[in-house]
């Protein structure tokens, strides 16, 4: 057999621009990764790692688990279109297979099998196929139509706002909408002509033959296998370009996280394949505060990476954004999108003139003598109270403490990576790890969760454990290191982004909490918490916009109907104190106040 | 009658120097952020700054100085700035001094 007819010309050379777009892109990324990013390749290509990325590229890739998870609806319609495509392209290469044995077939001879198979004389239809191929591609007419009805009513699919798509977007979109359309109607047209058993395409090929005379049925018949294969040419063609890019890069996405590798506050090749596996299914727009509570529309993640990739994006909006991380923990792709939002910012020049910090050389403001350490941060300075009931825990647990900034320290650094200036930011960081070492702590303890997770991601402190005062003061109680009476009141705890998303510290402040009364919940907790709204990360939103954020997150913990909101973060305390009757409370000053000892 | 000294006088204009200052970057950090406009001089941002504790970085006198189109010296100052943030959490007006700080940065040649 030849498979040849001249409609497939459009599929081939759809399939052809596709394959060698894919590979040069690829090659290139991998080409240009960082020699500690292909050791890490080479050194964990042969483990057990690669056999998890496959499976991770069944279940997400293929079904799609994540997004199941996020809304049952949105996940049926992501995993029909996607398994079922992929089922129907396996078991259209089976039934090829079964029909004429282990002859090689090109590809569009697979793709186009019910074409020519008819034409080539072959009339004992394999029933079994005939009902499973119609089967799978009724499941991926169902996932088209849920992707229609989600244009009309995303509701339906659990997402009050979709993704504003640009015009190439819609290109490639209408044609994935009407690929599979197209197919029904070529199918059914040659069941009508050459007759069919498919309980889809061969009952509706029943129907037209009986409705419509023959000549127009033959009529109609090249036309629609031209119509099915230029649609899947265009959308073949603008797949690489277009958001369509994330069904095939999201797999060797997959390998190389599992290999380890992880974008940086420099930007490198690897960002890429993080960037083109963005699908832009939106997911990342409803969990945005500023879009929730201030209506702004065009800075969230999808929007940000979109811009990113097409090299439009501007300062505005790669500084407006939050990075509470609400949208990183939805990602169905996991993403890491605070990261790439941090190296974009980064790109800017930011290379500090020589004489930048020198002040800083030979300062020494620390006090006190121990093994344990308390850096309290800068904010925790405008928030005295925390840092006077961390001495009076230290006393109560006989705790021989040196105090990093009391009489003025040095800022951690991470103010300044976020803004984008990493290289100043190294001053402070070799600072900062020269006065520790110098004092010789074991243990560092911070109460501002911001310093907490620089210290652990970007210092060196091996040897010194890392503490943020929930957790040191947890493992107090824990050691009956203090006693705590218990006063009552109900407390409704909010989850500082950086503690909570940063660090993963959800449950230490709430078990101290349930040491000195109730606690309540608020109807967003834990990795789903709200921002504050005074993040440093943002530098574009004004005082009014902070507040209104500031604001929606408050009026959740107040309607928990709490005696005192607490939090364990100085700039979330400030916040909350601005726009709340309530007089919010640091965990340590709750403890401080409860010490029976 | 010039070296006349009768203990008071009329003072020579100090700072201000409008034939000497060139006001196109200051007014273009004043059109990029207007609120600044607001500014009471309250001094809350130096109190309560992290390299103005180290320091004799003064975050008041150098916007002042900047908005007045006295640039001299203006961007080593800045860079002592370690961009911790508290000065935007105390200003009374709600001044985004943060950004101000590299908005200035930016116009007086940095990036």
């Amino acid at each position: 057999m030849t498979f040849f007819a001249p409609f497939t010309i459009p599929f081939i050379i759809g399939s052809l621009v596709m394959f060698s777009v894919l590979l040069v892109k690829y090659i290139l990324w991998i080409v240009r990764l960082p020699r500690i990013d292909k050791r890490l390749i080479l050194h964990n290509i042969f483990t057990t790692k690669s056999l998890m990325a496959v499976w991770e590229i069944i279940r997400e890739s293929l079904l799609h688990v994540r997004i199941f998870r996020i809304n049952p609806v949105l996940g049926f319609m992501h995993a029909s279109l996607a398994f079922g495509w992929f089922l129907l392209i396996v078991v259209g290469w089976i039934e090829t297979i079964a029909y004429i044995g282990g002859e090689w077939v090109p590809l569009h001879g697979h793709v186009f099998f019910k074409y020519f198979m008819p034409i080539n004389g072959i009339t004992e239809h394999i029933w079994f196929f005939e009902q499973l191929m119609d089967a799978l591609l009724l499941i991926v007419l169902m996932g088209v139509g849920l992707a229609w009805s989600k244009r009309l009513r995303s509701r339906l699919m659990g997402m009050r706002r979709t993704t504003k798509h640009i015009l190439f977007d819609r290109i490639a979109l209408t044609s994935l909408w009407f690929i599979f359309p197209a197919r029904l109607i070529a199918e059914s047209l040659t069941a009508a002509i050459y007759g069919g058993d498919g309980f889809l395409t061969g009952s509706i090929g029943t129907w037209l033959s009986e409705t419509l005379p023959s000549n127009i049925l033959l009529n109609l018949y090249e036309p629609s296998w031209w119509i099915y294969s230029s649609l899947l040419g265009i959308f073949f063609i603008t797949l690489p370009f277009s958001r369509y890019m994330h069904i095939i890069t999201e797999i060797p996405l997959i390998f190389l996280r599992r290999w380890k590798l992880k974008p940086t506050t420099e930007r490198k090749s690897y960002d890429r394949f993080e960037v083109e596996a963005c699908s832009r299914c939106g997911i990342c727009i409803d969990p945005c505060q500023l879009q929730s509570d201030l209506g702004i529309n065009d800075v969230q993640s999808v929007y940000f990476l979109r811009d990113r990739r097409y090299n439009m994006l501007t300062l505005k909006v790669a500084n407006n954004c939050l990075m509470c991380g609400r949208c990183e923990s939805k990602c169905p792709v996991g993403i890491n999108l605070n990261t790439l939002r941090l190296n974009s910012r980064a790109k800017r020049r930011n290379i500090p003139y020589e004489g930048r910090y020198r002040y800083l050389r030979g300062m020494d403001r620390s006090s006190g003598e121990g093994r344990i350490g308390y850096f309290a941060g800068c904010m925790t300075s405008l928030t005295p109270g925390v840092q006077r009931s961390m001495e009076s825990i230290f006393r109560a647990a006989g705790e021989e403490v040196w105090y990093a900034d009391k009489e003025g320290g040095v800022c951690c650094g991470r103010p300044l990576m976020l803004t984008g200036e990493t290289d100043a930011a190294r001053k402070m960081v070799a600072y900062n790890t020269d006065l520790f070492r110098r004092h010789n702590i074991t243990t560092l303890v911070t109460s501002c969760p911001i310093c907490l997770r620089v210290f652990r991601e970007s210092y060196h402190l091996d040897g010194i454990e890392i503490l943020h005062h929930t957790e040191y003061i947890y493992r107090l109680i824990a050691e009956h290191r203090i006693d705590l009476r218990d006063d009552g009141r109900t407390f409704a705890y909010h989850d500082p982004c950086e503690l909570g998303r940063g660090c993963g510290i959800y449950e230490e402040p709430r078990k101290i909490l349930n040491h000195v009364g109730h606690l309540a919940e608020a109807k967003h907790n834990r990795r789903d918490a709200m921002c504050c709204g005074s993040s440093l990360a943002n530098s574009v939103i004004n005082d009014a916009q902070q507040l209104r954020i500031a604001q929606r997150m408050t009026e959740e913990l107040e309607a928990t109907g709490c005696d005192t909101i607490v939090t364990a973060c100085p700039l979330c305390n400030k916040a909350i104190s601005r726009v709340s009757t309530h007089v919010p409370q640091d965990v340590a000053e709750v403890v401080a106040k409860n010490i029976l000892n | 009658m010039r070296n006349l000294n009768f203990g008071y006088g009329i003072s020579r204009p100090r700072v201000i120097n409008l034939d000497n200052n060139d006001l196109r970057k200051s007014n273009a950090i004043i059109a990029e952020m207007p609120e600044l406009q607001a500014c009471i001089g309250c001094g809350s941002c130096t109190a309560s700054c992290t390299a103005g504790n180290l320091t004799d970085f003064n975050f008041r006198r150098l916007h002042t100085a900047v908005r007045r189109g006295e640039y001299q010296g203006a961007y080593e100052e800045i860079n002592k700035c370690m961009l911790c943030g508290k000065c935007r959490l105390v200003c009374p007006r709600g001044i985004n001094t943060r950004e101000l700080i590299m908005l200035i940065k930016r116009k007086l040649g940095d990036f």
